[in-house]
């Protein structure tokens, strides 16, 4: 039951992602996880298919009562702001079909959303260049393959599994090629 | 109805496991794909619309899938969404889980650093795969580029941003 109320506070309280909500009810409040903890949980998470939010729920709720209990965590976690977002939804459904206003109000939020998307993958890139210390070329080949998802998504519409999986092999290969050469360095 | 059910429940096992990274949003240029061009399920209408109640109202990400299944098959469209997206990343999770409690850090450090060049190009793809879907014009195109720079350069919960989009747009009308 408390895992359940822990994690209801959490999805209802996480809008734009649940990291944030995730670390304050979990480390801070309830007190379940170290610091530590929580970062590894949630790295792993985050590496793993699916969402990382659920993924948190799940394995932190694991830990406490296996089955029943991550069925909790996880019900707790997704149905109330489902409810939530599906009352929305209808309402936002019926306002458009009856007022032009309310359409032009919803286009400007979406194409609000798409800026987000594209203002934090870019906040992303750049902190790849800025904040990483390693040598100018490995630098460059990590925004090359940013640059490269974006143009087989957008110019060549590739199926998304088969751009993830290059995507993926590519930057793996890149970042094994690095600590490659980093070991040979210091030997 | 069931035909309907079954098709979503594979498309939504599908893609859950390329959520990789940690972002629901990457799959969004596929969402468009699949369900707008393909199954012509919803239209570039519903589909923004969609975007937009996603991310304003509260709770994770991914709750994007079960409003999905709601638009198309109503409440057990939505159950549907919910169960097959989580389903085989939860059987994952759990394993992972009780395997890799404290220890392989370093693998699991160089697979995060290994996808974040992949969400950086795939969250801009993202955007801009919903905002060719939404109106062309150019107050939307405004609209984008207005809150890519504010999300760039200003620290601050990004519904904020969503909220004062909206509002200017209510203003500007139709």
């Amino acid at each position: 039951m408390d895992i359940f109320l822990g994690f209801v506070y959490v999805g209802l309280s996480s809008i734009g992602g649940a990291a944030g909500p995730l670390r304050y009810v979990l480390v801070v409040r309830r007190k379940w996880l170290s610091e530590g903890d929580f970062s590894e949980v949630f790295g792993i998470a985050q590496v793993l298919p699916g969402a990382t939010g659920a993924n948190v729920a799940a394995m932190v709720a694991d830990r406490f009562g296996r089955f029943p209990a991550v069925l909790a965590g996880l019900a707790g976690f997704c149905l109330p702001s489902m409810f939530v977002a599906i009352g929305l939804l209808s309402i936002a459904t019926r306002l458009s079909a009856s007022s032009p206003r309310f359409v032009a109000a919803e286009t400007a939020v979406t194409a609000a959303v798409a800026g987000l998307f594209i203002g934090n993958g870019t906040r992303l890139a750049r902190d790849l260049w800025t904040r990483a210390h390693d040598r100018r070329r490995w630098r460059t080949a990590r925004l090359g393959i940013a640059v490269a998802g974006i143009v087989l998504i957008v110019a060549y519409h590739v199926w998304i599994p088969a751009a993830v999986l290059i995507l993926a092999s590519l930057s793996l290969a890149l970042e094994w090629a690095e600590r490659e050469a980093e070991r040979r360095q210091t030997t | 109805m069931i035909d309907i059910l079954l098709t979503l429940a594979g498309r939504f096992v599908v893609l859950s496991l390329f959520a990789v990274g940690g972002g629901v949003s990457i799959l969004i240029p596929q969402i468009h794909q699949e369900f707008v061009h393909q199954y012509h399920w919803l239209n570039e209408r519903t589909f923004a619309e969609l975007i937009a109640v996603a991310q304003a109202s509260p709770g994770p990400n991914f709750l994007l899938m079960p409003l999905i299944g709601f638009r198309v098959a109503s409440w057990p469209g939505a159950f549907v969404g919910l169960i097959a997206f989580m389903a085989v990343p939860l059987v994952l999770a759990l394993t992972a889980g009780r395997i890799l409690h404290d220890h392989e850090n370093e693998t699991i450090r160089m697979l995060r650093r290994a996808f974040r060049p992949l969400t950086s190009g795939m969250w801009i793809a993202s955007g801009i795969v919903i905002a060719l879907a939404v109106d062309r014009g150019v107050t939307g195109l405004a609209f984008t580029i207005a809150v890519a720079a504010c999300a760039l350069f200003v620290e601050a919960n990004p519904l904020w941003f969503c909220l004062g989009a909206g509002v200017i747009g209510a203003l500007l009308g139709s």
